[in-house]
């Protein structure tokens, strides 16, 4: 007699602990190996390049905010960054040292998001609550600078809407030398956990190759060997002012992923420390901008590097209020793509492990 | 306790004996509310919470107010489970876990039932247990339960063989399964306890009894970010509770189980420090261990099923069997 | 084992450190000056100008004038001015655009309500929501230069 074996089809989300908000993966099992999985994406989808065309670029930015909730700035940054090079509008170099300041902090409260909420996958516990202790930190500096917690909506076309109140360089100095004090802590807390090297190491491996054919980008791309960042290859605002490593693994494992986020935190301070050194004593922090905001007819592909990759925005303007066409390109998304091809003949546990190292924001993912 | 066993069965002996298991019960789940409280607090410390402090001072009513969420809430057994069996899985599992308590002596005066094979009893008593995970795991017809169910007893069986094979070198050195014996066995200065002598055997133990209670790092039959719940997914109100229970009960057994084996006992760590009674120095190494696993919850990510299983196959019963063979050597040289 | 022993000595360090979380509920937090909370709204100052309602990106804001009761002055007052709180994004602009600064934000942001109704605020509303007061509202560059 022949044992008749029988799949098991199992839905991972969209409400599950580990899919870091509403996304769903349907997983055909075989024991505990998975033979197939695919992604279901959409539920978090509120259109918001389409709402864009009825808006004014103005009334566009607080969406941006929304779209990858953990590191709005960038999104706020690129977009603006875009409308400002089809105006061709020159930005003073205080809010430019502004920008970089906000961006750099809200990149590592999304990587400090990334890493709690990954070891959380994982199973350990309190890294999620040392990363939420810290992170709470930069919120706090944010907060206190643009007035909201998560939706920043502190870009505007030609600069930012506040200039820095008193103390808050030298706030973001502390802050600088007490998260260096932490990140090694981080270290000796997790990176050289037996257990965690364990669960990540070889698992979820893909080479150089196929990550740029799936067009990954970010950690993601980093942790196979190639030095891709776009601060770098495609400098945009002052990054070019700042010396910087690029981290890269070569592994292409879940653990080279880990590796490339943690010393971006510290690339990330680096930056700060020199943004903070060179900050201007004053000036404007406000372009000249016409009052309506028209830009002229024509088109416009911009990207920078956000904490999860290359975050592209195309414009297309017909010289009114409103754009014609806005698209982003939401690395979350983009990196997703490869999960299919990567979970198969991987365990359950694996699963968790290696959805968590890519790194997505479903905002972003659904758009 | 031991003459009542000899006496012939009366009415009044029997009802002694319903009593005292029934105190014992109530000390029991004296202890779960207050575990669960203190396992709350030390994870929050330990995460620069503060921990539950709501409700009554320090938060100490908070589990009593769990303990009533649970019992009012509605019961649910879900339309295809195996009605039956998901009703007798939970009792499966705890019955077991208080039942392995009987055995264990916590002073020279107050042990409950001192068998001469207290040891092997507990081995035998609490491997019951897995199998009620499995069934409840079965009977609720939830892939994730059914997961849960099968992870917990491949580990369950796995980890049961290195711990009852690092027991036989505890056994060895007191030539008792007698737990009381055991204790009697171990020396009046610290370093004469066995978890010295028998280190590896210690070290051995410390592992696959964390294993079997399932407790991280190697939680995998319930580990929510992959799993939901595992086993108990379907599980609500008061049966839920049962699984709860039975998980505290054999922390307590496992960290009372530690102290009589490798901590002494009931002996003070130096011979002058004999007139604190007997009861509290049980009680102070109980709390020793039951803190440090709940530092290894706040600490350890969690194992992954292929790993847990080589770990526990390929190292931890080899290092177990070199434990009984160098006891064995050794013994036989001294001797 | 080291990396294990390791991580057990940083979580064993942080048993003791000072905690950081909040006594929210008990004690109010305290935002900074910048927080965009709820708007406050000043109906004597109001021009019944419809910046704010055209600005609004989510159009929660509505509101409707009416002839001056002082029959000398030609500038509206406002009759009716509602916010929806179930769609506003506390975004800000809409008293970044007010010219008389008759729309501004404070800091509380206590909004959760059990019925989605509760959440449509009125005029008489945001008048009584006058605590908290951001100071800076007329401060930044755009609402002064541009507007």
């Amino acid at each position: 007699m022949t044992t008749r074996t029988e799949e098991l089809l199992l839905n991972v989300g969209p409400q599950h602990p580990s899919t870091h908000g509403v996304f769903r993966l349907v997983v055909k099992l075989d024991g505990e190996v998975i033979k197939e999985a695919t992604p279901v994406m959409g539920y978090l989808h509120r259109g918001t390049e389409k709402l864009a065309e009825d808006l004014t670029y103005t009334q566009i930015i607080p969406y941006t905010d929304r779209m990858d909730y953990l590191s709005a700035m960038t999104n706020n940054y690129v977009f603006c960054h875009a409308v400002e090079t089809l105006m061709g509008i020159e930005i003073p170099e205080r809010a430019e040292y502004l920008r970089v300041i906000v961006m750099e902090l809200n990149r590592i409260a999304s990587h400090l998001v990334w890493w709690g909420t990954y070891l959380l996958d994982i199973g350990a516990m309190s890294p999620f609550l040392y990363a939420f202790r810290d992170r709470e930190k930069i919120i706090d500096l944010l907060n206190e600078l643009s007035g909201a917690r998560l939706t920043y909506f502190y870009m505007r076309v030609g600069g930012v809407k506040w200039d820095a109140p008193e103390g808050w360089i030298q706030k973001v100095k502390n802050f600088i030398s007490y998260m260096k004090e932490k990140v090694d802590e981080y270290d000796d807390l997790v990176t050289g956990n037996e257990i965690f090297m364990a669960r990540v190491k070889g698992v979820g491996t893909y080479d150089a190759e196929t990550a740029i054919n799936y067009g990954l980008s970010g950690p993601n791309l980093r942790c196979t060997g190639v030095e891709w960042d776009l601060r770098k290859t495609k400098p945009y605002s002052i990054y070019d002012r700042f010396e910087f490593d690029v981290p890269t693994q070569t592994a292409g494992d879940c653990y080279a992923r880990y590796l490339v986020r943690i010393e971006e935190i510290r690339q990330s301070l680096r930056i700060l420390e020199q943004a903070t050194e060179q900050f201007p004593d004053g000036g404007e922090i406000m372009g000249k901008v016409p009052r309506a905001i028209r830009p002229p007819e024509g088109e416009v592909y911009v990207s920078v590097e956000s904490p999860r990759g290359e975050l592209g925005c195309y414009l297309i303007s017909k010289g009114k209020p409103q754009p014609y066409r806005v698209k982003f390109r939401r690395p979350s998304f983009v990196n997703l793509q490869l999960l299919p091809k990567l979970l198969v003949g991987e365990t359950l546990s694996n699963l968790i492990a290696i959805l968590g190292a890519v790194d997505i924001v479903v905002g972003e993912v659904d758009g | 306790m031991a003459d009542l066993m000899q006496q012939p069965i009366t009415w009044g002996s029997v009802s002694l004996m319903v009593l005292s298991a029934a105190v014992l019960l109530l000390i029991v789940l004296g202890y779960v509310t207050y575990a669960i409280l203190f396992e709350r607090k030390v994870i929050g410390w330990i995460q620069g919470r503060h921990g539950p402090n709501r409700l009554g001072p320090f938060g100490l009513l908070q589990t009593v107010a769990d303990v009533i969420k649970l019992l009012i809430k509605e019961d649910i057994v879900p339309r295809n489970a195996d009605r039956a069996l998901f009703i007798l899985a939970p009792v499966i599992v705890f019955v077991p876990s208080f039942t392995v308590l009987a055995t264990i002596p916590y002073t020279r005066n107050l042990p409950f039932a001192d068998l001469n094979v207290g040891l092997l009893y507990y081995a035998a008593i609490s491997s019951i247990s897995a199998l009620g995970m499995l069934l409840g795991g079965w009977a609720s017809n939830n892939k994730y339960s059914l997961i849960g169910g099968m992870r917990s007893a491949a580990q369950m069986i796995s980890y049961e063989i290195p711990l009852v094979i690092s027991f036989i070198g505890v056994i060895l050195m007191s030539g008792s399964l007698r737990l009381s014996t055991i204790v009697e066995e171990q020396g009046p200065w610290f370093w004469q306890w066995n978890f010295v002598p028998q280190i590896l055997g210690f070290l051995v133990f410390i592992v696959a009894a964390l294993a079997e209670l399932n407790r991280t790092p190697f939680d995998l039959p319930e580990a929510e970010s992959e799993l939901v719940a595992g086993y108990f997914t379907e599980y609500s109100g008061f049966r839920f509770a049962f699984f709860m229970l039975a998980e505290y009960v054999y922390v307590y057994a496992i960290a009372a189980l530690t102290t009589i084996l490798f901590l002494g006992g009931w002996h003070p760590p130096f011979p002058f420090l004999d007139f604190i009674p007997g009861i509290i120095w049980f009680l102070l190494k109980f709390c020793l261990v039951v803190f440090t696993i709940f530092w290894i919850r706040a600490t350890m990510p969690r194992m992954r099923g292929d790993h847990l299983m080589s770990f526990g196959w390929k190292v931890l019963l080899p290092l177990s069997l070199i434990n009984v063979f160098i006891t064995a050597v050794v013994l036989e040289i001294l001797r | 084992m080291k990396g294990l022993v390791k991580g057990l000595g940083v979580t064993f360090k942080n048993l003791t450190r000072k905690k950081v979380t909040y006594r929210y509920p008990d004690v109010p937090l305290k935002m900074p000056d910048r927080f965009r909370g709820i708007q406050h709204f000043i109906p004597e100052k109001c021009i019944v100008c419809n910046q704010c309602a055209r600005i609004c990106p989510t159009q929660c804001i509505t509101l409707t004038g009416k002839p001056n009761p002082d029959p000398e002055k030609r500038v509206k007052v406002i009759d009716t001015f509602d916010i929806n709180f179930e769609i506003c994004i506390l975004c800000d602009l809409c008293t970044e655009v007010c010219p008389t600064e008759a729309i501004v934000m404070t800091n509380n942001f206590e909004l959760a309500a059990y019925s989605r109704d509760d959440l449509f605020k009125d005029k008489d509303w945001l008048v009584a929501n006058n605590t908290n007061v951001r100071s800076e509202n007329s401060l930044n560059k755009r609402a002064k230069g541009a507007n």
